[in-house]
């Protein structure tokens, strides 16, 4: 297995999760707390990934990235050098195409919080921001751990967009995924096994670790009894 | 304030004079929204809202100071106590002294003490039973308002604090808890439709049916008519 290439997908799924989190927690919020079309407008953009070939959202970000447009060379130069075919162009290709299963869980975790957990911290007066850290996000964790797991797996997994956008740089932009479609080209089926089968071994504990945590979803909201 | 909501159409105006003022009437009559107004949670559609010469909210003005900003504490008809939290941290929740938690903390086991929560305190308030939790939402709230800090007392809104409990337990808590917020100096509304609880607390009564405020006053008068025709139903019986 190609072990740079394992090195550099794992770096790029971390990356991604943390800063597709920070990004994803007051969007969702937003969203989840929001109403009207200014939200459904957002909702879709968020969605749009799930729906569009991955090969559609590399092309444009490749276009976007480039010294053809205004955005493009501002990065180039922020970055001092362009973005396609580099490290830090592949991890912002990352960000969109896992934005959706970023904040998808979450504003499902966001909603699944009753509005009168909410509204008894503001009767006890706490600010708004208090309310979101010490009331819904931890109410929301198992969605929260839901969409960090998701966001990495999905990064490990990605293809289209990877090659569009970052090619096959070793080191660079290679991730597993790609190498394991250059061996198959080559022909070389027994370590193509072996990362194919890496792979499957990364989707596989992400979904036992979401699958084996009733003891956090005990405490989500929606789960939780009130008196009435 | 004058507010459309479901099928009532409210249109109240009164003072709160007495250090515990019951807003008494039938169910769907309004009672819940003009709590749920004071409190901020409902934004009426005209009105004023005064406390200590502070304008909560002003319709002709815009003004409208958000919930966690005002003077005012409140316990909702239903518990939400914080799942994932102990007995005594939702009754900490609330606290306003975060630079004297010790005697944050004493408030607390006080009230837990007087709400008969001791021997809970530890537990998650996922444990509890429905009358349980029903107390432990209102401690919490009176902590919250004994431990509010200044200028001034917070108003204490509590909505059918003691529903649903046995009498005797309900009797025996009414008294602790008047006693326990006059020494506190907290000033009190609350929601009823209970009469029984209403004269034992010896409350100012402010009588509201079909969204309009009926009459204002002390319970023995307020509520004499209604006492009267209990009265006649237990001799009946």
């Amino acid at each position: 297995m190609d072990l740079e290439a394992l090195w550099l997908t794992l770096r790029l799924a971390a990356s991604t999760t943390v800063i597709l989190l920070l990004i994803a927690l007051p969007l969702a919020w937003w969203i989840a707390s929001g109403r009207g079309p200014a939200r459904a407008l957002v909702q879709a953009i968020v969605a749009l990934p799930l729906v569009l070939p991955p090969t559609v959202l590399g092309f444009y970000l490749l276009v976007a990235l480039g010294p053809l447009t205004a955005p493009g060379r501002f990065l180039i130069h922020l970055a001092g050098h362009p973005l396609a075919f580099s490290f830090e162009g592949l991890l912002i290709g990352s960000i969109l195409y896992s934005l959706p299963f970023a904040v998808q869980p979450l504003v499902a975790g966001f909603e699944a919080v009753d509005s009168g957990y909410i509204e008894a911290a503001s009767g006890l007066g706490a600010s708004p921001k208090r309310v979101f850290f010490s009331i819904v996000l931890p109410m929301a964790r198992a969605s929260l751990l839901t969409s960090a797991v998701l966001t990495f797996t999905h990064t490990v997994g990605e293809f289209g967009v990877v090659l569009m956008l970052g090619g096959n740089i070793p080191g660079a932009t290679r991730t597993l995924s790609i190498s394991l479609y250059d061996l198959v080209q080559d022909g070389n089926y027994a370590a193509a096994n072996t990362t194919a089968l890496a792979l499957v071994g990364f989707a596989m504990v992400a979904l036992v670790v979401m699958y084996l945590l009733p003891s956090v979803r005990r405490s989500d909201g929606r789960q939780a009894d009130v008196v009435r | 304030m004058k507010h459309r909501v479901g099928g009532v159409s409210l249109d109240v105006e009164f003072r709160l004079t007495a250090p515990w003022t019951v807003l008494f009437g039938p169910s769907g009559s309004g009672k819940t929204t003009v709590l749920r107004a004071i409190s901020g949670l409902v934004r009426p559609e005209e009105g004023r809202i005064v406390k200590d010469g502070q304008i909560l909210m002003d319709s002709s003005t815009g003004k409208f100071i958000p919930p966690h900003q005002r003077p005012v504490r409140s316990a909702a008809q239903a518990a939400w106590l914080f799942p994932h939290k102990s007995v005594r941290q939702n009754l900490m929740y609330g606290s306003g002294w975060p630079t004297r938690p010790v005697q944050a903390m004493e408030i607390a086991e006080e009230t837990m003490s007087l709400f008969r929560l001791g021997e809970l305190a530890d537990r998650s308030s996922v444990e509890l039973s429905g009358g349980e939790r029903q107390r432990a939402s209102v401690a919490r709230a009176v902590v919250s308002a004994v431990t509010f800090e200044g200028p001034g007392q917070a108003l204490l809104l509590l909505d059918e604090p003691f529903t649903g409990l046995d009498a005797a337990l309900r009797d025996e808590l009414l008294t602790g808890l008047r006693d326990w917020l006059t020494r506190w100096k907290i000033p009190v509304l609350s929601v009823t439709h209970t009469l029984g609880e209403a004269f034992q607390l010896q409350a100012e009564v402010i009588k509201i049916a079909d969204g309009r405020v009926v009459e204002q006053g002390p319970v023995e008068t307020v509520l004499a008519k209604e006492r009267e025709r209990l009265l006649q139903q237990l001799r009946a019986e």
